[in-house]
């Protein structure tokens, strides 16, 4: 056991590093409006120039064939240097995954270079007014027609769609039953009628969806036609898992955190070093997760366990900010963060349905 | 870039466990028995011995599995004294008696000035000084844990005065502490859901309700982050990192919060059974509030992560 890294990680870590130094830009507008949607855009193609947008891919896609522990380098210099949220993170963080397990090559040359360059933005589009946590109550559905299907159905909640270009997520293709007949489909948007919705912010930042009919070649299904359920479960346990939040984000709150709470009240500072413990002990369980997952073994149900963790331990890092600024709060990035930390415990899975597995899948309770 | 343990490193905790768990209850009400005789036939106390002294030379990280296994088991005794802090708090001769198991030490604790189970030892340490224990005036204090009894101790007689520093014992022995209370937690956490998978109450097992399940869930969480602190902390003292107290200091703290809320719920879900006689979980519930206070608690632990953290960067 040990927590060594080795030369070439030292000096990945220093090349990134020196790049985000030189090229990070600051005050982005929101990525949820026309032209902070645009400038995050831009963004990511001078990350994908660098090489940088998908460290993790192969070359042939745009990345470098980093290894995880790479990848985690990658994500605490990123967040360290504070670097813009990444408006491609639905595609690169949940969607690739899934393609490199399933897609054909066909799927994988022509949706992967353009994701990793920001050229296309991905929106997922899971939930329905009717099926949150209980996803598999979705209604939604793909009739078949001649050389692909037309979609039906009403998706909500959906990240980034408001500008997005193409979407992803699940459809009934059968009634065979909650979890069957469910098929995986990627889709441009430009056809779905797209509704923005306001986020707490103000901003955009979701959107609902309406299929009258769409129409999707039968390119645009992922793996095979019923398989769905099963492939989307793929994607959610690594957005629960490492590629959603990975520990360099909270690493680099809980130092600003300590940061501002230098001086205050020691019981307040207490907190804040609590905080800064947590972040710690998430980097180090995702450096042993990490471990497993490179001697080859799946993460399972275990992404519970962290899901659980760092929504929450965000949360409390932005909830303890506000309370060490008090009424200046709102004119400080620490707001925004705090709205955002607060949507954490929800997407995803929310922590109810996470405690529910961890206790069921982990823990073997019984149902 | 490895944080996982080596198939040494696991073998030599199943080995300690196994051995543990092959002693039934009779464990718990035993001062310094046959658990400990098996153990010193293995070697365990001299783990962290050097060579040259008849022990195995190993480091804090090739034993902390081992030694929350140790915790896991409610092993009674002075445990981290004997097998830990002694080792880096003795010199020549003792260290090779160490090593065969046939010296148990305990250690006066800097912050309460008590000493556990030093009515079983043979040297009792109260830094700088050590003596016999019969050189040494032993009054019984009342304590929270049966299988850690509590003493003042005395220095009447004669006493020896011990070279160096005794910051490698505690820095081992609080790191070797949270150890035990990531395997306090691990049992507890086990013997609870066990339990809630067979009680029964409105026809179903309480483990199958929502508010049950989520109480556990959470001290899940709980030990699966703590636990890692507690290995990096191993690392930290055995390289003399620049940051090793501040990792002892985390480790101690997050492991000590798991297992009182390990205990704590561990209470709630066996409910009123738990709260008497009748289980032996009351020597877990026991051993996590004994040593979450050994060696610093909580609040003191984290009071040094906040003095520590302020003003430094982080590794790397």
């Amino acid at each position: 056991m040990d927590l060594d890294f080795t030369a070439a990680e030292r000096d990945f870590r220093a090349e990134v590093r020196a790049w985000l130094a030189a090229n990070v830009p600051r005050n982005l507008p929101s990525m949820n409006t026309p032209a902070g949607f645009q400038a995050h855009r831009e963004w990511e193609a001078r990350l994908a120039d660098a090489r940088l947008s998908v460290v993790s891919w192969p070359e042939e896609y745009g990345g470098r064939g980093a290894s995880l522990v790479e990848w985690l380098i990658f994500e605490e210099e990123y967040w360290a240097a504070g670097a813009p949220g990444r408006v491609s993170q639905n595609g690169i963080f949940l969607l690739a995954p899934t393609l490199f397990a399933y897609g054909t090559e066909e799927q994988k040359a022509g949706f992967l270079p353009r994701m990793a360059r920001a050229e296309d933005v991905w929106a997922q589009a899971w939930s329905e007014p009717e099926a949150g946590s209980d996803l598999a109550a979705l209604t939604s559905r793909a009739v078949r027609t001649d050389g692909g299907w037309l979609l039906h159905g009403h998706k909500t909640w959906s990240s980034r769609a408001a500008h997005a270009s193409h979407g992803f997520g699940l459809f009934r293709t059968s009634g065979e039953g909650r979890h069957r007949g469910l098929t995986y489909f990627l889709f441009p948007l430009r056809d779905v009628e797209v509704r923005p919705i306001a986020q707490l912010d103000g901003e955009p930042g979701f959107a609902e969806l309406r299929f009258d009919g769409v129409f999707v070649p039968d390119s645009g299904v992922l793996g095979a036609p019923g398989e769905g359920w099963r492939i989307a479960m793929a994607t959610t346990s690594s957005e629960r898992g490492l590629t959603l939040r990975s520990p360099g984000r909270f690493l680099a709150t809980a130092d600003r955190l300590v940061e501002l709470a230098a001086g205050a009240d020691p019981a307040l500072a207490d907190r804040a070093a609590r905080c800064w413990l947590d972040a710690e002990a998430y980097r180090l369980q995702t450096y042993a997760v990490a471990r497993r997952i490179a001697s080859g073994r799946d993460l399972g149900p275990a992404a519970s366990l962290g899901k659980v963790f760092w929504s929450e331990l965000d949360l409390r890092m932005h909830t303890l900010a506000l309370e060490l600024l008090g009424e200046r709060a709102a004119a400080t990035p620490w707001f925004d963060g705090f709205l955002f930390a607060l949507a954490g415990p929800i997407y995803a899975g929310t922590n109810e349905i996470q405690r529910t597995i961890i206790a069921e899948r982990v823990l073997g309770l019984p149902r | 870039m490895n944080f996982a343990f080596t198939d040494d490193q696991l073998a030599l905790a199943a080995t300690v466990r196994d051995l543990l768990a092959a002693q039934g209850p009779g464990l718990l009400a035993e001062r310094r028995g046959p658990a400990w005789a098996r153990l010193a036939e293995l070697g365990f106390f001299g783990l962290l011995v050097p060579a040259e002294h008849d022990g195995l030379g190993l480091r804090l990280a090739d034993v902390v599995l081992a030694l929350e296994e140790t915790g896991r088991a409610c092993l009674p005794g002075p445990v981290v004294e004997t097998a830990v802090a002694a080792p880096f708090l003795l010199g020549g001769p003792e260290l090779g008696k160490l090593a065969t198991g046939a010296l148990c030490v305990t250690l006066v604790q800097p912050g309460s000035g008590l000493a556990v189970d030093a009515d079983v030892a043979d040297l009792v340490v109260a830094w700088p000084r050590a003596a016999g224990r019969d050189a040494v005036r032993l009054t019984p204090h009342p304590g929270t844990d049966p299988g850690r009894r509590m003493f003042e101790a005395s220095f009447d007689g004669e006493a020896v005065l011990l070279p160096g520093s005794a910051v490698p014992a505690l820095r081992r022995a609080t790191v070797a502490t949270a150890a035990q209370l990531v395997g306090v937690a691990r049992w507890l956490l086990d013997t609870s859901v066990a339990y809630a998978k067979v009680r029964t109450q409105f026809g179903r097992p309480i483990g199958a309700f929502q508010a049950v399940k989520h109480m556990l869930a959470d001290v899940a969480v709980a030990v699966e982050f703590a636990a890692p602190l507690v290995y990096r902390a191993a690392l930290a003292v055995d390289c003399s990192e620049a940051t090793a107290d501040r990792d002892v200091s985390g480790a101690k703290a997050a492991a000590g919060e798991a297992a009182v809320l390990a205990a704590r719920t561990a209470l709630q879900v066996h409910g009123a059974v738990g709260y008497t006689h009748e289980l032996d979980l009351r020597h877990w519930l026991a051993r996590a509030w004994s040593l979450a206070a050994a060696y610093g608690g909580t609040a003191e632990h984290r009071a040094r992560v906040r003095e520590a953290v302020a003003g430094v960067p982080r590794w790397p």
